[in-house]
């Protein structure tokens, strides 16, 4: 459903902006660094810290386009829940504005709080099914670790971006940009909190570009 | 005689007060080593009780140490799993970790308001502290009153190279040189990440220091802290802080100087210094705790000890003194008498072996001279004898003048016999005589005496009467012991009486062979008959009789360097009978 929101939510746009709004769309595939975990079993994933590094892990990557786009009004409201003392999802990109919600899902308290610059916030200690859930907007662009003050273990990323135009790989690394505007831009992959790789691209109306991170 | 006795005496005096003095050296040293062996223990037993004392407190410290290291490490472990320090920590929001830390460190310090006596004096409240980021650079507080107060400079001093591994002690100086000086003991503690175990940032706590208690350790005695060069130790003047600080300076240059002892003067009063390193192996500067003892009641107790030990000394000397008065007077009273009765003994010996030396030569010389006149006599006896001969030879004489040369003729014989005596009387006097013993048929000898008898003529008409074994066998020299026999039995016949007897007998018996020989002659008076063996007696033998008084003595002397006794047996009215005694001979093998 959300998908769907989003896509109409991207027609609508390009029925506001020009002709430029073709429907481009890259493919491609980022090389993820070596796991070394076992394979994840029902797809779950969490965040590791290796030298003050933050990543997920297994590892996936978030790919995006950079660029000046046009503001949108007010993205759709996301969520980051919590779940067996994890963050679902574990990794979370977002939109610069973008208010995300801390559902607790668990039988136990959580106080979800971060310090990270993007971002300063503290929920307080909150029970399952706190209403209204728990949420915070995302106005600054940045990485925000999120973090449980009474589950210290428990790490969670928000990635706000300053686009509207982004995905996260799949654990093999492929990813798909759709309905992305013609013109010079920037695609950026982003693997850990360190390493954000960048490749300039010109998107020409009605083409599909492949782009491969190595 | 009583000049060398006193002689003797003085020398056992000085004996004696040699001993003395040797009595007297052995106490002196005796009571030297024992003073030094005792001052020495004494001294060493009191920079040892010192020695222990400090290391007690140093035991003491460590203890607390310990105790606070304990807290603090248990304090950070569980910091660490703080997730917003984490937070602070990792997300870079330092502004954000002291305030965050504020609830957990609360009651490590010290609550200035409210704190016991007890709670001051316990060691375990901080006075600060502050966080050290990944680089070891000290995080600033945003508000310096919850952490504790620290002046730039000092808070700088905090900083590390690099976060440590471990936690390390280190020592910071406040103030220093003014009237608030003082000295916090900080502790470094890493704060280690419970997800990576990579140490994320350090924890700086800073602690008043134990203080060494001066109670324990008795009166006077302070104790400091030494860092940088710089001696925190209030209660000392300044002259004295510099001295040590001196010494401190050098000690530490030198290899191994730690840990040692020296002694310092602290106006004027001597003091022992101890120091050790508090922060071995620390990063953090080197501190030493530093104490100072006074010595002066060890040095009364030592003045003390010397007195006592010189009272004993001096007793002991006296004792000594009374002792080897006593001992040596005890000693050198035997030795003395001793001294002078040897020395007696021997002027004695040596008088009588100057008169022995002095008889024996004279002797000798008699001896050698009556060799010598012997010699000298029997030349001109022969040559007297030849004349004689030669006038008897000659007949143109009258018969008158015949018979006084014949008689004449016979005194040169028995002149001859004299000298022949006389000759053997003075070899045997100069012991040169010697017997060569042989086997002598005495049985043969009284017959061929017998048959001499019988061929001289008997104008007495004596009846001779043998008892003699056959084959009797005695021990000597035969010439010598038919000269013994001749004398004798010439004696029985030539002083017997006209018609007399004479009664040989001869017995062997316990290897011996006695001879006796009795004459019915005159009776020898009483009186006389000590005198007979003595040389040129004739006692009161009538002139009529020939011999010359040498006879007896002669054959007493041979019997005796035969090993035999010649002796008077009995005379009387009636019988006079000599015994001659000598070892009995083996039959010689034919």
């Amino acid at each position: 459903m959300r998908v769907r929101s989003l896509f109409v939510s991207f027609s609508i746009l390009g029925a506001f902006s020009s002709i430029a709004l073709a429907q481009v769309v890259i493919e491609g595939r980022v090389e993820l660094p070596k796991s070394h975990s076992a394979p994840v079993v029902n797809k779950r994933y969490e965040i590791v810290t290796k030298g003050g590094v933050l990543a997920t892990s297994p590892p996936l990557a978030v790919v995006y386009l950079e660029g000046s786009f046009l503001k949108k009004a007010a993205p759709a409201t996301k969520q980051v829940a919590q779940k067996d003392l994890t963050f679902i999802p574990a990794l979370l990109p977002v939109r610069v504005g973008t208010r995300v919600e801390f559902p607790n899902d668990d039988d136990t308290y959580h106080n979800i709080f971060s310090y990270s610059p993007a971002k300063r916030f503290d929920l307080g200690r909150y029970r399952p099914d706190e209403k209204p859930i728990p949420s915070q907007v995302f106005d600054v662009a940045g990485l925000v670790t999120l973090r449980c003050d009474i589950h210290e273990h428990m790490r969670g990323l928000i990635l706000v971006l300053d686009t509207p135009h982004f995905v996260t790989t799949g654990d093999d690394g492929h990813f798909r940009l759709s309905g992305l505007p013609s013109g010079r831009y920037t695609l950026k992959a982003w693997i850990d909190s360190r390493t954000t790789r960048e490749r300039p691209v010109e998107l020409k109306s009605g083409s599909t570009l492949h782009v491969d991170f190595p | 005689m009583t000049s060398a006795r006193e002689e003797k005496k003085s020398d056992a005096a000085s004996f004696r007060a040699k001993l003395f003095v040797a009595m007297m050296l052995v106490v002196s040293g005796l009571t030297a080593a024992g003073l030094y062996l005792a001052e020495r223990n004494a001294a060493a037993v009191a920079a040892r009780d010192l020695q222990h004392d400090f290391q007690a407190e140093l035991a003491s410290l460590h203890s607390v140490e310990e105790l606070r290291y304990a807290a603090l490490a248990e304090r950070c472990r569980v910091l660490v799993e703080k997730p917003r320090i984490h937070a602070a920590l990792e997300d870079n929001a330092l502004d954000l970790l002291y305030p965050s830390a504020k609830d957990e460190l609360r009651d490590v310090m010290e609550d200035r308001a409210a704190s016991t006596e007890e709670e001051q004096t316990s060691g375990l409240h901080a006075r600060f502290y502050r966080f050290l980021d990944r680089t070891g650079a000290v995080l600033l507080p945003p508000n310096q009153n919850d952490v504790g107060f620290l002046r730039r400079e000092e808070q700088s001093q905090l900083a590390l190279k690099g976060l440590p591994e471990k936690s390390q002690i280190g020592y910071l100086l406040r103030m220093a040189g003014t009237e608030n000086e003082l000295i916090d003991e900080i502790i470094a503690l890493p704060i280690t990440s419970t997800e990576t175990n990579e140490v994320i940032a350090a924890l700086v706590v800073g602690f008043k220091p134990v203080e060494v208690a001066e109670k324990r350790a008795g009166g006077g005695m302070k104790s400091g802290i030494w860092l940088n060069g710089w001696l925190h130790l209030p209660a000392l003047p300044e002259s004295a802080r510099a001295a040590i600080d001196r010494d401190m300076t050098r000690a530490l240059a030198a290899p191994q100087g730690e840990g040692r002892s020296s002694r310092v003067e602290i106006e004027g009063a001597p003091h022992l210094l101890f120091y050790k390193q508090l922060n071995r192996g620390s990063v953090f500067p080197p501190a030493y705790e530093v104490c100072v003892y006074p010595l002066a009641p060890a040095l009364a107790q030592q003045r003390r000890l010397r007195w006592q030990i010189l009272g004993a000394g001096a007793a002991l000397l006296v004792a000594g003194f009374i002792a080897s008065h006593f001992i040596a007077a005890r000693l050198s009273g035997p030795v003395e008498q001793l001294a002078v009765d040897s020395a007696e003994n021997r002027a004695r010996r040596k008088r009588v072996e100057a008169a022995l030396a002095s008889t024996h030569a004279e002797l000798e010389r008699s001896a050698r001279f009556s060799a010598d006149a012997s010699h000298q006599l029997k030349t001109p006896v022969t040559v007297l004898r030849a004349g004689l001969e030669q006038l008897l030879r000659r007949e143109d004489f009258e018969p008158e003048v015949y018979d006084e040369l014949s008689a004449l003729h016979h005194q040169t014989y028995r002149l001859t016999g004299v000298i022949d005596e006389l000759l053997l009387l003075s070899r045997m006097d100069a012991g040169r005589l010697e017997i060569e013993f042989t086997q002598v048929n005495l049985t043969a000898l009284v017959e061929e005496w017998l048959e001499d008898l019988n061929a001289l003529p008997d104008p007495l008409d004596l009846g001779v009467r043998t008892d003699v074994p056959p084959a009797l066998y005695i021990a000597g020299e035969k010439c010598y012991t038919s000269l013994i026999l001749q004398n004798l039995l010439e004696n029985a016949r030539k002083y017997n009486q006209l018609g007399g007897r004479i009664h040989l007998r001869a017995r062997a018996e316990n290897g011996w062979v006695s001879l006796t020989v009795g004459n019915s002659g005159r009776p020898i008076a009483p009186e006389m008959q000590e005198h007979i063996f003595k040389r040129f007696f004739r006692g009161a033998m009538g002139e009529n009789v020939p011999g010359h008084g040498l006879g007896l003595n002669l054959a007493r002397e041979l019997t005796r360097l035969h090993g035999g006794e010649l002796r008077l047996v009995s005379s009387n009215e009636k019988w006079t009978e000599f015994e001659v005694r000598f070892r009995a001979a083996e039959q010689p093998v034919a």
